[in-house]
C-alpha cells in the first residue's frame, strides 16, 4: 500500500531520496502504466517519488552530431516536434503510435524505457538508433547502451539510486534513415503484437553500409536482431536478399517463441512487417540527402 | 500483399418481444395550471435518442416544440412501465403509446376549448404553441392554462403490440410485427502478410418506416456499424473451458474512432401503418447485416470463407496459409 507520495522541488532532492531509500520508492512520471498497477493492487512499494513536473527532464536537443531527449519528455512533445519527424521518422512514428492522445499527453519516453515492457513502442527505434542512456545518481553519472539495459521481462538495469536522465544518440546524416512499423489489432489504443524498427546507412544508392534492426514484442524485451544485421551489412539491397532475410527472421521468431500460442501468427506476420520496414528505411535514407 | 474485396449483407428484423408475448407500453400526458405539458413514460434513454423522439412525437400531435415538453422518464416512482429499451421496440411501442396519449389529450383539450369558446363543434380548431384557435376566425382562441381548472388535466394511454405465438410443429404464425429491412455494402482490404482486415468503405440502406429524427437515425447507423465491425474482426472473449480470458477492455478490443469509416447512409422511408407516424425502431437492425457484409467482402478478397467470428489477424493468416497449402 502506498503510504507516501513525495514531490521534491529539485532534482538534487530526488537524487538524495533515491540515494537514501531507493529500494522503497518507485519513481512516477506519466503514470500511464504505474497507476494501473496501483489500481490492480500489483504495486508493492510504499512510497512514490513524483518527477512528473520536472522541466529539467523535458527537452529535445538536436545538434549536428548528437541528439538527446530528456527522460521526462512526453510523447506529445516528441510528436509535435517537426525536427524529430524530419530526421528520425521511425522514432516519430513509434511515439505517435503510443496509445491515444490522452496517453501521449501523460506518458514519457523515459517511463516507456524503464517500465521494461516487451511491447514498448518507442524502444525499438531507440535500439535501432543505438541509443545510450544517461543514468544519474547522487554523485555519479553512468552511461549505458540501451541494448544492455534490458535484463528480463519487466526488469531493467536501473540501480536503486539511479534516475534515467536522458537518451542520447547520433543525429542522422546524409544517407541515413530510420523506419518503424507496428502491428496492432486496431488503429489506436493498440498494444503492439509485433513491432520492427530499422536504421540504415546507404552508400552509392543501394549498398548497405550499416544497418541496425530492432524488434518489439518478440521476446522478453525489445531487442536487436544482430544475426539479420550481419546478413544485410555490406550488401547490395535486392528483393531476393530481403526475402531470404525475412525467411530467416521467421525462423528466428519460431525458435524464440516456441511453445507459445502466438508463435504461428508472429512467425508468419513478421516477414511482411520486416520487409516493409526495410523498404521504408531505405526510402528514408535516400530522402535524408 | 494487400487484396481488396466487396461484399453485401442484408437482413430483416422483427421488432418487439414477439411470439405472442405481451408487449405493452404506457404513457401519461399532463397539463398543469401554467399550461405546461409533461409526459410520463419509461422509455429508457441509452444513447439511442429515445427521449428526443418521444418528445418529437408528442410535440407533433400537440403543436409544440421539444423544448416545450417536460419529459419524465426512467423514474419508476413517477412513470408506468413501458418495457425494456430492447428488441428495437421503443420507437414503435412506446412511441405509439405516447402518440395515443397525446391524441387523447388533444381531443380533451379541443372539447374543453369548444365549451370555453362557446362553439358548436371542435371542427376547424387548431392547436399551436400552447394555444387553441379557430382557423376561420383566429381571434376566437384560448390558451392551455385557461382550460385547466382546479386539477391538472391528465390522460393515460396504453399500447399493446400484436403478435401471435408460432406453431412449433409447422413454424407458422405471426411472431413479430413490424419488420425492418436493411442492407450493407462494404469494401475491405486484407493484408495477406499480416492477416489484418481493414474496412475501407461502406454504405448502409436502412428501412426506418419514417425517420422521425434523421440525424439520430444516422447516428444509430454509425453506432451499429461500429458494433458490427468490432463483432466481425475484433471482439473476442477468448473463452477457454468456460473461462473468459479477455475480461478487460485492454484485451477485449472494440473499434476506436480511428477504426471507423465515413459510412454512407441511405434512409429508406416506407411508413408502417401501425407505427407512430410510420416510424419503426432500428437499434438492432443497423448492426445485424454488418458482419455478413464484411465476411462476404473478405471472401471476395482472398477466397476464404469464415464460419466463425471474430476474424482476428491470426485466424485470417492461418486460413490464408491453409488455403495456399491446399492449393499446392
Amino acid at each position: 500500500m502506498i503510504r507516501q507520495c513525495i514531490t521534491p522541488s529539485t532534482l538534487e532532492a530526488v537524487l538524495n531520496i533515491l540515494d537514501e531509500e531507493g529500494k522503497d520508492v518507485e519513481l512516477i512520471a506519466g503514470g500511464t502504466d504505474l497507476v494501473i498497477d496501483i489500481r490492480n493492487e500489483k504495486f508493492k512499494k510504499s512510497k512514490l517519488l513524483n518527477i512528473a513536473k520536472f522541466k529539467l527532464l523535458k527537452f529535445i536537443n538536436i545538434n549536428e552530431d548528437k541528439t538527446s531527449i530528456g527522460s521526462g519528455t512526453k510523447f506529445t512533445d516528441i510528436v509535435e516536434n517537426g525536427e524529430v519527424e524530419k530526421l528520425f521518422l521511425g522514432l516519430w512514428k513509434a511515439c505517435k503510435s503510443v496509445g491515444a492522445p490522452q496517453i501521449r499527453n501523460m506518458g514519457t519516453i523515459g517511463g516507456n524505457i524503464c517500465n521494461g515492457s516487451p511491447a514498448a513502442d518507442s524502444v525499438p527505434p531507440l535500439l535501432a538508433l543505438d541509443a545510450n542512456l544517461i543514468m544519474i545518481s547522487k554523485d555519479k553519472e553512468r552511461v549505458i547502451p540501451l541494448r544492455e539495459f534490458y535484463l528480463d521481462k519487466g526488469r531493467v538495469d536501473r540501480r536503486e539510486d539511479e534516475l534515467l536522465y536522458a537518451i542520447k544518440f547520433n543525429t542522422l546524416k546524409r544517407n541515413e534513415g530510420i523506419a518503424f512499423e507496428k502491428l496492432g489489432l486496431r488503429k489506436a489504443l493498440a498494444i503492439s503484437r509485433i513491432s520492427c524498427s530499422i536504421y540504415i546507412q546507404l552508400e552509392k544508392n543501394d549498398y548497405i553500409k550499416n544497418i541496425r534492426i530492432a524488434t518489439g514484442a518478440l521476446g522478453k524485451y525489445p531487442q536487436r536482431e544482430v544475426e539479420l544485421e550481419c546478413m544485410l551489412k555490406n550488401q547490395e539491397i535486392s528483393t531476393g536478399l530481403l526475402n531470404t532475410v525475412s525467411k530467416h527472421m521467421s525462423h528466428i521468431v519460431e525458435q524464440r517463441l516456441k511453445g507459445r500460442s502466438s508463435m504461428h501468427f508472429k512467425r508468419s506476420a513478421i516477414s511482411g512487417l520486416f520487409i516493409k520496414t526495410c523498404k521504408d528505411a531505405v526510402e528514408e535514407a535516400k530522402k535524408n540527402v | 500483399m494487400k487484396k481488396r474485396g466487396k461484399g453485401i449483407g442484408a437482413t430483416f428484423y422483427g421488432t418487439g418481444y414477439g411470439n405472442g408475448f405481451p408487449d405493452v407500453s404506457k404513457a401519461v400526458v399532463e397539463i398543469d395550471k401554467d399550461g405546461k405539458v409533461s409526459i410520463y413514460s419509461c422509455a429508457t434513454e441509452v444513447g439511442q435518442g429515445a427521449k428526443t423522439i418521444m418528445m418529437q412525437i408528442a410535440g407533433e400531435v400537440l403543436g409544440l416544440g421539444v423544448n416545450d415538453i417536460n419529459f419524465i422518464s426512467e423514474d419508476t416512482s413517477l412513470t408506468q412501465d413501458s418495457g425494456t429499451a430492447a428488441a428495437s421496440r421503443q420507437t414503435y411501442n412506446t412511441g405509439n403509446a405516447i402518440k395515443l396519449a397525446a391524441e387523447s389529450m388533444k381531443n380533451k383539450l379541443l372539447n374543453l376549448a369548444k365549451d370555453y369558446l362557446k362553439l358548436n363543434a371542435t371542427l376547424g380548431l387548431e392547436m399551436e404553441d400552447h394555444k387553441i384557435y379557430l382557423k376561420m376566425e383566429p381571434e376566437k382562441c384560448v390558451y392551455f392554462n385557461q382550460l385547466v381548472e382546479k386539477e391538472n388535466i391528465k390522460v393515460s394511454e396504453s399500447f399493446t403490440a400484436q403478435s401471435t405465438q408460432m406453431d412449433e410443429e409447422t413454424g407458422q404464425g405471426s411472431p413479430y410485427w413490424p419488420y425492418t429491412f436493411n442492407c450493407y455494402g462494404v469494401e475491405v482490404e486484407v493484408d495477406t502478410e499480416t492477416g489484418i482486415v481493414e474496412v475501407i468503405k461502406g454504405v448502409c440502406a436502412q428501412d426506418v418506416g419514417r425517420a422521425i429524427n434523421p440525424e439520430l437515425v444516422e447516428g444509430q447507423i454509425d453506432g451499429g456499424f461500429a458494433m458490427g465491425l468490432g463483432y466481425a474482426i475484433m471482439e473476442d472473449l477468448n473463452c477457454v473451458n468456460g473461462k473468459i480470458h479477455n475480461n478487460k477492455f485492454s484485451k477485449y478490443l472494440i473499434p476506436t474512432a480511428l477504426d471507423m469509416i465515413d459510412l454512407q447512409k441511405i434512409i429508406v422511408e416506407d411508413p408502417e401503418s401501425t407505427a407512430p407516424f410510420g416510424a419503426k425502431g432500428i437499434g438492432e437492425p443497423v448492426m445485424t447485416a454488418v458482419t455478413p457484409a464484411i465476411l462476404n467482402a473478405v471472401y471476395d478478397a482472398i477466397g476464404v470463407r469464415f464460419y466463425e467470428i471474430p476474424i482476428t489477424p491470426d485466424k485470417v493468416l492461418k486460413a490464408i496459409n491453409d488455403s495456399l497449402r491446399e492449393g499446392e
